[in-house]
């Protein structure tokens, strides 16, 4: 059987995307502007987005979680928040990275040959790092958000004794 | 060449479907287990418990990609949130929203217990009521998922 900890990053990694683009939907549709959001978009895109924001989530709470017993260490518990936080920031620029290069593409294949530098790679290369310090802003927040919401999870689901570091 | 929409909308809509009857079918098969044990399965039950965590999360996330796929293929003449099939719409993803949330503590629950089933008093009433919850909550969204496709 694959080690408790492997399940506990695989679900909080699933745990966070979901909820998150859940609670995007949510609120989109209660404002009733949900329709239109998707319609734009086009399918095989909009699901590799959410593969995209999966997979760097997995990857950077699989870095979060690194080394952490978090089932059985209160004080791995107790470092997980800033760790969350850190990894957040690395998953939104993570992220920003797939949809700049699925922007640009698309952007590219839309543009004729002789505009693709002066029309979109300098002003992209221009946008590139103010983006990148909002995405990192963005995402180290939702993931200080959501290490604080582990945490609760984590002593709703009883770990809140150290069984490792006492022992 | 082009692929034709209702085929790419097909394979969505069965995807969903096919998440699930293994979410719910495994929910019920771990409570199924944990309700009725033969002699020294705690082990055992807690050990398909934990398999069933993984595919409850690869479930998860495959529910809510193909769920949104299924609404985008609404574009924009998706019903209105005030209308009733609205209303029905945001409380099932509301109920979807709370058990994945809720899921969470179970999933740490069943790691725990694997890691040390001697540690709780009753491994096999606590995977009861973990998995009576989540089957019941997976039975009300199921229903609200059938009212919205006929309703």
């Amino acid at each position: 059987m694959a080690s408790p900890m492997k399940l506990v990053t695989w679900s909080l990694a699933t745990f966070h995307a979901t909820t998150f683009v859940l609670a995007i939907v949510l609120f989109v549709y209660s404002r009733d502007a949900l329709g239109g959001a998707l319609g734009g978009l086009n399918t095989f895109v909009g699901l590799g987005l959410f593969i995209a924001l999966w997979v760097t989530t997995y990857l950077t709470t699989s870095r979060a979680l690194d080394g952490l017993d978090i089932i059985g260490s209160a004080r791995a518990r107790a470092g997980y928040a800033r760790r969350a936080f850190r990894w957040g920031a690395v998953n939104g620029m993570s992220f920003l990275a797939v949809l700049g290069v699925v922007a640009i593409g698309t952007a590219v294949s839309n543009t004729s040959p002789g505009q693709v530098g002066i029309g979109i790679l300098v002003p992209a290369l221009f946008i590139a790092p103010f983006a990148l310090i909002i995405s990192a802003a963005v995402g180290a927040t939702v993931g200080l958000i959501f290490g604080t919401i582990d945490l609760g999870l984590f002593a709703l689901a009883g770990l809140t004794q150290d069984t490792r570091d006492t022992a | 060449m082009d692929l034709d929409p209702h085929v790419l909308h097909l394979a969505i809509r069965w995807l969903h479907v096919a998440a699930m009857a293994t979410a719910f079918g495994g929910a019920l098969t771990v409570l199924a287990l944990a309700a009725r044990p033969a002699a020294d399965s705690a082990t055992t039950v807690v050990g398909v418990a934990m398999r069933y965590e993984w595919m409850f999360w690869a479930a998860a996330g495959v529910l809510a990609l193909t769920g949104i796929g299924n609404l985008a293929a609404f574009g924009a003449g998706l019903a209105a949130p005030a209308t009733p099939w609205g209303t029905t719409l945001l409380l099932k993803l509301g109920s979807v929203l709370a058990l994945v949330v809720v899921s969470v503590p179970r999933t740490l629950a069943v790691a725990r217990l694997s890691v040390s089933t001697e540690a709780a008093t009753s491994p096999l009433a606590t995977l009861r009521d973990l998995y009576g919850v989540t089957a019941g909550a997976f039975a009300v969204i199921l229903a609200l998922a059938i009212w919205l496709a006929h309703g």
